[in-house]
């Protein structure tokens, strides 16, 4: 029972002898032990995990009728799904937002997480507090702040009018999926500067005094050494953003305006106001899958750079 | 896995055990106090019943007799949807009483969660206008299912500083390509699809045939480029329309009589084609554990305390007729509303009950077109 | 003194970045407490007269409160029971020989991987099917499952790190298991733990894809905000309300680190 196990508990004296025997077994299988010690977060996860998911794949060969579902197996979401352009061109959609939001925000915070591991020094703390405190305000009023910035009579067009750049307020800011990737970007920031500063960290600076020793400049210790050893924080950034963002509905549909509605949104309104729920499951699994494969390219691409 | 400590070097690593320990004290204490000394003076008890309906009318304007006479309000429960809150009612929860509209009532009756409303219990229902009620679906052994409460106008909302009218107020307004990329639609298909066919002039009596799927959605997908969004969210569509975004979009009343609280210069169109009308009330819970009281909530409701702030605050109409001699003429037509309120009814084009696959066909349809597909 | 090192000197352009770039992260943040004290309803520009009206009028409006208490006691018990979850499985990880240790891990920490809106769909799927009534319940099984990978592995280093020989030497000299945890391991593991509750508290308390689809007739104040975007003339509370998080949250990160130096500056006083 106790999960706090640990090593070293003396035996137990003058107690029954079944009991003591199974009790050292599990005392003396490190194996058994360990199994006992994950087996409630396991059993949590399993219940809530598993469970669910193999639900959700066996609905998503029913069908509806009505208000009824019909149990009866079949791959008719899935035909549909394949034959109807407007699943494929969403889920592309969905994925190129992702994908550009999570470049774009890896990309511009590299250089920050550059700059607090190599080049601050007495603050580090405070600008790894800094930089993640935004994060700590909730993510529907983040995307409603962009609204403001982004809007009609936003800061973006009075400040362009103010400056006599524009005559008239520019629509093309929000409502769009320019705004949809900026607040993805912006929202997801944190979560790409923290594992990049942390792989950065990490690094041992005697093989940058190596190479300085041995002529390399700057830009060449960079790409042969920092760059390459922080490679897996790039690629945890890129796994820890661009997997939800593929997913998300909200932003959408508060920033997308008609054309930047992602499958995250057609999921969404599947359970919702549509009522299909077998159709809404298949459309979920079938961007599981997408996620997954594009995630395994984007390691795929990652391991062949390295080499 | 290096993900990993990433949060650990920032949230811990560097950060003293005992300064974590205070701020997590601290955060516990400080932000679980704020609520409960707020709730305390607010939340009602166990006793009362709970009114289960849109955010926003959950507050004390509404509640003025029930509180006179319980000293406190009843509970609330709120949702963005009715099919979201049939949902939820149907996975078993119990409140006593719920505010569907008048065209689901017989999916809702379908359910075998309410029971017929015992009309005589209502001290304030001799006032209630019978023209929202007397449909054959919402009458059981002469007594309602639904006790109307609210109701209003879907139409166009318009700046009338920026929009060029030109002749008379109609639902072309909306598919005006001069005003093209500025113009906004409500989201869902419950309000976007039955306007669509008064302006594809599809008669809502045939709505249900496949030629009217056919001209609505034929209609819809050659408006949707001149649409900058589509979106139920009420905040957004007003924000745009104050900002000048959008010059002209599909809204309820309320819209205009908040824009114009703000000294938005808007008008709220009377479409040659006629508007939508919906009609929204209260429906009562088959096993409502505070069955006296939710009565005594319904009649609040339909009150005419209630109707003034329905009508002055939110620009809905009301079902009691008393709350309309409140108001002049000029204001009520601005509202889209009258002091013969029976006239726009009759006027009105009516939202009817439709069949579960219609409405999964319909609402499968608009979020195509909405995606452009 | 950096400048004798070549690669910590000074990089005027690159600090120049992280400042704008840190710019970038506050400025939009920042027009909700603007807006917050603005008297228009509609969050636009010129603004109007400065008022306090919108924080008067939260405090009026019970149901937000509700939300907002609802929201706490969510994130509070799903911070506690991924934690409670998570420390076992991370000692067993970090310290056991198992069999299967690789996929082990992978499925714990699978959610990372898996888009939320995945999990907000399954579950609601299952309770349905069971007849479970949606609740905060649901909401927060769907939270411990996004939760207890971020406690895992906040966890899984510390027990790595942590100094066998210490207990040891606790069961050397007689101590039972219970006792060297609580006396031996808890204390190296606590900053981890403390991580963990922060951590798992906040990704719960802002959840929104997860609590759309499995709450049920008491919302979470993310869900509360979303029911509410429809009423425009309570959104300006809810700017109140929100600015009033924003400062209670910096005021707590910016107090723990003035503890942190205060602590680490008294004389003769080591942090740990």
């Amino acid at each position: 029972m106790t999960p706090f196990d640990s090593d070293l508990r003396p035996a137990p004296a003058g107690r029954p002898s079944l009991a003591v025997g199974l009790r050292n077994r599990v005392h003396r299988s490190e194996a058994l032990r360990g199994y006992l010690l994950l087996s409630p977060a396991l059993a949590v996860l399993g219940v809530a995990i598993i469970a669910p998911l193999i639900l959700l794949i066996v609905m998503s060969t029913w069908s509806m009728s009505g208000f009824d579902m019909l149990m009866t197996p079949g791959l008719g979401n899935y035909a549909i799904i394949a034959s109807d352009p407007i699943y494929a061109a969403l889920l592309g959609r969905s994925l190129k937002i992702a994908a550009i939001a999570t470049a774009a925000t890896v990309l511009l915070s590299y250089p920050v997480a550059y700059f607090v591991a190599f080049h601050v020094h007495r603050h580090k703390m405070l600008w790894l507090i800094l930089l993640t405190l935004p994060f700590w305000t909730s993510y529907l009023m983040r995307i409603f702040a962009w609204r403001v910035v982004l809007g009609y009579e936003g800061v973006i067009n009075s400040a362009l009018m103010s400056l006599g750049l524009i005559e008239a307020p520019m629509q093309v800011f929000l409502y769009s999926q320019t705004a949809v990737t900026i607040a993805l970007a912006h929202a997801w920031a944190a979560f790409a500067i923290l594992p990049i500063y942390v792989s950065l960290e990490k690094i041992d600076k005697s093989y940058l005094e190596a190479a300085a020793d041995l002529g390399d400049n700057a830009a060449r210790r960079f790409w042969r050494i920092t760059l390459p050893l922080s490679l897996p924080g790039v690629v945890a950034a890129f796994f820890l953003m661009f997997i939800p963002t593929v997913g998300d509905y909200v932003t959408a549909a508060m920033l997308g305006g008609p054309d930047g509605m992602m499958v995250g949104n057609l999921i969404q309104a599947q359970f919702g106001p549509i009522n299909d729920w077998p159709m809404g499951a298949a459309l979920a699994l079938v961007m599981t899958l997408a996620v997954a494969v594009a995630g395994l390219a984007f390691l795929l691409l990652t391991r062949m750079i390295r080499r | 896995m290096d993900v990993i400590d990433q949060l650990h070097a920032v949230r811990s690593g560097k950060l003293s055990r005992r300064a974590f320990n205070r701020s997590l004290m601290a955060l516990g204490i400080g932000l679980t106090a704020v609520p409960l000394g707020a709730r305390r003076a607010l939340a009602a008890p166990e006793d009362h019943p709970t009114f289960f309906t849109w955010g926003g009318f959950d507050i004390p304007e509404l509640f003025v007799e029930y509180q006179a006479k319980h000293g406190e309000m009843p509970n609330f429960s709120t949702f963005g949807g009715s099919e979201e809150a049939l949902v939820k009612l149907r996975s078993g929860f119990v409140a006593d009483v719920s505010h569907p509209c008048l065209s689901g009532v017989p999916r809702w009756v379908e359910t075998g969660l309410f029971q017929p409303i015992d009309t005589s219990r209502l001290s304030n229902w001799p006032n209630v206008m019978p023209e929202l009620y007397n449909a054959d679906f919402n009458q059981t052994e002469g007594k309602f299912w639904l006790v109307p409460f609210d109701w209003g106008q879907t139409s166009i909302t318009y700046r009338t500083d920026l929009f060029d009218l030109q002749g008379e107020e109609s639902w072309a307004m909306l598919s005006d390509q001069r005003h093209a990329g500025r113009l906004g639609m409500l989201s869902s298909g419950g309000d976007a699809w039955w306007c669509g066919a008064i302006m594809a002039g599809v008669p809502l009596s045939e709505i249900a045939t496949e030629d009217a799927f056919t001209r609505i959605s034929d209609f819809m997908r050659a408006q949707r480029p001149l649409i900058r969004i589509y979106t139920d969210d009420t905040t957004s569509l007003e924000q745009a329309l104050a900002s000048g975004e959008l010059v002209a979009a599909m809204t309820w009343n309320s819209s205009a009589v908040t824009l114009r609280a703000q000294d938005v210069p808007v008008a709220f169109a009377q479409p040659k084609e006629g508007a939508l009308t919906w009609v929204c009330g209260v429906m009562l819970h088959k096993d409502a554990p505070h069955l006296d009281r939710a009565y005594d909530v319904i009649d609040s409701l339909i009150s005419v305390p209630s109707g003034i702030f329905n009508i002055g605050t939110y620009g809905y109409g009301h079902s009691n007729m008393k709350a309309f001699d409140n108001f002049d003429e000029a204001t009520l037509r601005g509202l889209g509303l009258s002091k013969n309120p029976i006239e726009i009814l009759q006027a009105g084009h009516f939202m009817t009950p439709q069949s579960a696959d219609w409405e999964a066909r319909m609402n499968s349809t608009w979020e195509k077109i909405k995606a452009g597909f | 003194m950096a400048a004798t090192e070549p690669f910590h000197s000074p990089n005027r352009p690159l600090a120049l970045y992280a400042l704008g770039f840190t710019l970038f992260l506050y400025a939009p943040i920042l027009f909700i407490p603007l807006f917050s004290f603005n008297s228009g309803l509609y969050a636009r520009f010129p603004l109007q007269d400065f008022t306090l009206a919108w924080y008067a009028e939260l405090w009026t409006r019970g149901p937000v409160f509700a939300a907002l208490q609802n929201s706490l006691q969510v994130g509070l018990t799903v911070a506690v029971i991924s934690t409670v979850l998570a420390v076992p499985a991370a000692k067993a990880l970090a310290r056991y020989r198992i069999p299967g240790k690789g996929p082990i891990l992978g499925f714990m920490l699978l959610p990372l991987v898996v888009p939320g809106l995945i999990f907000g769909v399954a579950l609601l799927v299952l309770v349905s099917r069971l007849g479970i009534p949606l609740s905060l319940w649901t909401v927060g099984l769907g939270h411990i499952i996004i939760c207890l990978p971020f406690a895992i592995s906040i966890l899984l280093p510390r027990f790595e790190g942590a100094n066998r020989s210490l207990e040891e030497a606790s069961a050397d000299l007689g101590e039972n298991a219970w006792w060297t945890f609580w006396r031996v391991t808890f204390p190296t593991i606590l900053p981890g733990v403390m991580a963990s509750l922060l951590l798992t508290f906040t990704v719960s308390f802002d959840e929104f894809i997860i609590a759309f689809f499995l709450s049920g007739t008491d919302p979470t104040l993310p869900m509360y905000i979303w029911n509410q975007l429809r009423f425009p003339q309570s959104f300006p509370s809810l700017l109140a309300l929100s600015t009033l998080i924003l400062v209670v949250s910096f005021g707590l990160v910016l107090a723990s680190l003035r503890l942190a130096r205060l602590n680490r500056d008294l004389p003769g006083r080591k942090t740990s």
